[in-house]
């Protein structure tokens, strides 16, 4: 027998993805919460001026972040339902496969969800956008998902046991991650506000993969204690 | 010891189970018997105390330890969005377990369950579920059995099934310890029995020509 740990970290995340295509339950929730964030911001600022765009970062990024928030808290939800986790916790998987399957998990929905959202808000919110802008968005998009995730993944491990877990991931994901939705907004505003700002951009960029390496180590050193018991 | 905000769920129990054993736990409801198994299955660190299993030491090496092992509780322990193949092809990945193409049909057709290969877990019966979950426990051929309750849920079949499967565990030379509430199926089905009151152990005793009903009366005296 090999339980080599990039064939559990597969096995995890291949999981995650057939619950998510069978259920449906977290991704399309997160779409739809975004779209109508979305429209809850067009309504309130987009018709109320004639140029939303100094405004469609933060727009972007605030209604992401909440997004986020959502598709966090649905962390851990099929194995707390389903209790599969004492299954999982017997496994020989290092906590820390776990954390990763995990975390990739939550990129490919953020992205899946920002694929639809990003685009539209653009149209929404930012006069005259060039199409070269979407892709440096994207790079702004991959990395503020890493830094979300990683801190997501770990903070949803860390409350996978709490009575309260529903209230209190919220109440410690978002003070986590202001930093990454000032970055990405500050970056994502470089880009499509007037006057393209290429040095700030990519010194938002710089903070943004800071930030995931610095929690991703923070996550590699305690991860191996957060699950157990 | 295990402790729960002051109150020792588990105390002072000291338990060593030679190989090809079967120890069955029994108890009255809050005598520690999951919480023990629970321990055993390194789901719970004890408070104080150590645990070895397989020769490992798993206050530091738990997870050294945990490819021995194979643990179900009342429940399958099994996505039920994902189907029975699904599953055992995720647990056997978890577990490193080789030429799963032809482990998981083994694994479903001795549980009975292989025509419903590619049916999610959520459109089987309680006791189809739990046959399921049987599935799993042994896809990795575990050295020690872990067993809460394990015929919660199980009809007939699936105990005859589980009966079975102990017997043939243990005539492989490998252990297996369960709580049950069932003290006729403790007996019978167990080279030993330890019977705990209040977190502690209060008997430990060989099932060799033991009478259930006897045992039956012995265990109201020492739960009373």
């Amino acid at each position: 027998m090999s339980a080599s740990p990039l064939r559990q970290m597969r096995a995890l995340l291949v999981k995650d993805l057939r619950l998510e295509l069978r259920t449906r339950e977290t991704a399309v929730a997160m779409g739809l919460f975004a779209l109508v964030g979305m429209m809850i911001f067009q309504f309130a600022i987009g018709t109320r001026t004639d140029d939303a765009t100094p405004f469609a970062g933060g727009i972007i990024w605030a209604t992401l972040a909440l997004t986020a928030v959502l598709g966090v808290g649905r962390t851990w939800v099929p194995e707390r339902e389903q209790r599969v986790l004492d299954a999982l916790l017997t496994a020989p998987v290092p906590r820390l496969v776990l954390m990763l399957a995990r975390s990739v998990a939550l990129v490919l929905y953020l992205l899946t969800v920002q694929v639809v959202v990003v685009p539209m808000a653009i149209v929404f919110f930012v006069r005259d956008a060039a199409f070269s802008d979407l892709g440096l968005v994207a790079v702004v998009c991959v990395l503020a998902d890493v830094a979300i995730a990683v801190v997501g993944a770990l903070l949803a491990s860390m409350s996978v046991f709490s009575r309260a877990r529903e209230l209190l991931l919220p109440v410690l994901l978002l003070p986590s991650i202001i930093p990454v939705v000032i970055a990405a907004a500050g970056a994502t505003h470089a880009v499509l506000g007037p006057g393209n700002a290429l040095d700030e951009y990519w010194r938002y960029c710089v903070f943004l993969g800071v930030y995931a390496v610095v929690f991703g180590l923070v996550a590699f050193a305690t991860f191996d204690h957060v699950l157990d018991d | 010891m295990r402790a729960f905000g002051g109150r020792r769920a588990v105390d002072g129990v000291d338990l060593e189970l030679a190989p090809g054993r079967r120890l069955s736990v029994v108890g009255p409801n809050g005598a520690g018997k999951s919480t023990l198994l629970r321990i055993l299955a390194t789901l719970l660190r004890p408070d104080a105390g150590t645990l070895e299993l397989a020769g490992h030491d798993c206050d530091h090496h738990a997870q050294r330890a945990r490819p021995s092992l194979g643990y179900l509780g009342h429940d399958p322990l099994v996505y039920l969005d994902l189907t029975a193949w699904q599953n055992l092809e995720l647990f056997g990945d978890l577990f490193g377990v080789d030429d799963l193409r032809n482990r998981i049909p083994d694994a479903l057709s001795r549980v009975g369950l292989l025509p419903r290969a590619h049916d999610p877990v959520r459109t089987f019966s309680r006791g189809m579920a739990q046959r399921m979950g049987i599935a799993r426990l042994t896809l990795h051929d575990p050295v020690l059995l872990v067993l809460d309750e394990p015929y919660t849920g199980l009809d007939a079949q699936g105990a005859r099934l589980l009966d079975g499967l102990l017997e043939g565990f243990a005539s492989g030379g490998r252990g297996a310890v369960m709580v049950t509430h069932e003290l006729g199926r403790a007996v019978d089905l167990a080279d030993e029995v330890l019977v705990m009151r209040a977190g502690r152990a209060v008997d430990r005793c060989d099932t060799a020509g033991m009478d259930a009903a006897a045992f039956a009366a012995r265990y109201q005296e020492l739960t009373a």
